[in-house]
């Protein structure tokens, strides 16, 4: 065998064995970094697709776990194989939302709570964003107010109930006030400790650019900060329902709340199933609209993950 | 004209990070600044560029002292820093919301078509490239027409093909402004090939360890290139106080088993 054959040979041994073990290795991302790769890899389409096929898929992937656990349920009363007394089955609750619904009851029920959840929400919100504002913002701001404010939010706020009782009374604005300060440590948290770690990074693009004092806060810490400022107020958001149960629980004559300690106290652990129910219905549909209604102001966000489920 | 007289900066903690820099930059040298870590060569642009005080010194451009950020100033970055929420267009206006709208959208264009992105103006940050996001950046930083565009790093992160279309537009760009470039960097062959004037700086503290005239048209390369190269590189090896090691093909020299070998 001559000098160049043995060569060739090897070299053919050689290419041979490394297309296989690159093909059995790295096929698939070599095919991959052939492509003009794009910036962002595409992601994998999921359950999705067409528009309105995707959002039925997804309404559907969402409930399947409720309406399976409520049929299960349903099942086992009417086979015998559970009472069903202290857990009534979905029909009875289903009834009793009818019968509250024609009694022109539940209604006014839901929007009183609503209300409430609304106006308290509205204020803790705006005093939350505005401390938190203040205290990211204003190094001694920070100083000076955020430890008594820490020491507050310490405080389980239903301890504060007996005391706006007394302030504020039984009706309307001890209820609020108390939703309000549910909603207002979770939206504090949020903006102060979102503005102080604003990266700064991008704050020195704006000083480059000579933005101070105002313009800075609109042009780039405001922006900076609002992915955190949303999470923040469906955190808010989820407190104000927790909280406008305590408040209702303390005397009131309407509302969800009011069903539940009705229900117990006349012994209707349907009609407290019920307003669980509407409670977990509405509290979702609420934040739903919220994340729906923010999600255009953050779409610039680079996620792991918008595609899919 | 730029003038930086006894530029000096020590963090709190007592770090001096720089100490006695004196450079005069006139309108359109391109001045390169290669150094090691802990040459202050950051510090140095971080001072110019008015974003942090110096501890002694002064910077003024056209006898007018600079104390914080200046409009004829800017800082092109290592890394892009766009701002995510923000269109490439709007990125690159950033530094225009002063101005009427049409000016605007002139001067926007103007630059993207500098940096050859004109087809991406309506794109979010997150659906660029490296190399596309810094091009965006240094279209940013053109638009206010600055007299004195400073350079931290600003190829380092990208792959070579990209750091090279890269420099050949910042070449063209400085051809059509003819701005002052200060440009830090630790890539010889980029301070050699871009630069008309080399500064070595030696670190603990920051200082000028060596001034080198690159006295050659642009588009460099031969004999020339090589000697200026050789120079730069021998005063950075001194300047980290270590002995240069042999140039790579040397070394294959000197292992003929590993040059013969081929797979």
């Amino acid at each position: 065998m001559t000098m160049n054959a043995l060569k060739a040979g090897n070299a053919l041994k050689a290419g041979s064995v490394s297309d296989v073990a690159s093909g059995a290795i790295d096929g698939p991302s070599r095919a991959a970094a052939g492509s003009d790769a794009p910036a962002r890899p595409d992601r994998p389409a999921g359950l999705s697709s067409g528009r309105w096929g995707g959002v039925l898929i997804r309404f559907a992937t969402a409930v399947a776990l409720p309406v399976g656990a409520f049929l299960l349920w349903e099942i086992a009363v009417d086979s015998g194989f559970a009472s069903g007394r202290l857990v009534p089955p979905p029909s009875r609750i289903l009834t009793t939302l009818v019968d509250l619904w024609t009694a022109g009851q539940l209604v006014d029920h839901i929007v009183s709570t609503c209300l409430r959840v609304l106006l308290g929400f509205l204020a803790g919100a705006a005093a939350g964003a505005l401390a938190g504002s203040l205290t990211g913002y204003f190094r001694v701001a920070h100083a000076v107010v955020d430890p008594t404010l820490q020491a507050l939010r310490a405080i389980p706020s239903i301890a504060w109930v007996p005391l706006f009782i007394l302030w504020f009374g039984i009706f309307e604005t001890s209820k609020v006030v108390l939703i309000a300060t549910g909603v207002f440590f979770p939206v504090y948290l949020g903006v102060s400790t979102a503005l102080l770690s604003v990266d700064r990074k991008i704050v020195e693009v704006g000083r480059i650019f000579r933005l101070s004092g105002f313009d800075l806060v609109r042009r780039i810490l405001f922006p900076a900060v609002l992915p955190a400022f949303i999470v923040s107020l469906r955190a808010g958001l989820g407190l104000g329902w927790m909280f406008v149960v305590a408040a209702e629980f303390m005397g009131a004559s309407e509302g969800l709340g009011y069903l539940l300690v009705d229900g117990q106290q006349l012994g209707k652990p349907d009609q407290i199933m019920a307003a669980i129910l509407i409670f977990a219905v509405i509290g979702k549909l609420s934040d739903a609209i919220l994340v729906q209604a923010t999600a255009p102001l953050v779409a610039w966000q680079d996620n792991f993950s918008r595609g899919g489920l | 004209m730029l003038a930086l007289k006894g530029l000096g900066k020590t963090y709190a903690g007592g770090v001096q990070a720089l100490a006695g820099f004196t450079l005069d930059a006139p309108p359109g040298e391109i001045v390169a600044i290669i150094g090691g870590s802990g040459s202050g060569k950051s510090t140095l642009l971080r001072l110019i560029s008015g974003l942090d005080a110096p501890t002694s010194g002064t910077v003024s451009i056209h006898g007018e002292a600079v104390h914080e950020p200046h409009p004829l100033i800017n800082l092109i970055f290592q890394e892009p820093r766009l701002l995510p929420w923000l269109s490439v267009r709007d990125n690159v206006g950033f530094g225009l919301a002063h101005m009427p709208r049409a000016e605007q959208a002139a001067r926007i264009e103007e630059a993207l078509c500098r940096v050859k992105l004109e087809a991406y103006g309506d794109r979010l940050p997150k659906a660029l490239s490296g190399g596309q996001a810094q091009r965006v950046a240094i279209a940013r930083a053109l638009v206010t027409r600055p007299e004195v565009l400073l350079l931290d790093e600003p190829f380092s992160a990208l792959d070579a093909l990209t750091r090279e279309t890269l420099q050949q537009h910042l070449l063209d760009i400085w051809a059509q402004t003819r701005a002052t470039m200060i440009l830090v960097t630790h890539d010889i062959d980029e301070a050699v090939a871009l630069a008309h004037r080399v500064i070595v700086l030696k670190p603990w503290p920051g200082r000028i360890l060596d001034n080198i005239k690159i006295a050659y048209p642009h588009r460099r390369s031969g004999v020339a290139f090589d000697q200026a190269r050789a120079r730069v590189r021998s005063a950075l090896h001194q300047s980290l106080s270590v002995p240069a090691p042999a140039d790579i093909r040397t070394v294959w020299a000197q292992h003929p088993s590993v040059l013969e070998t081929s797979p």
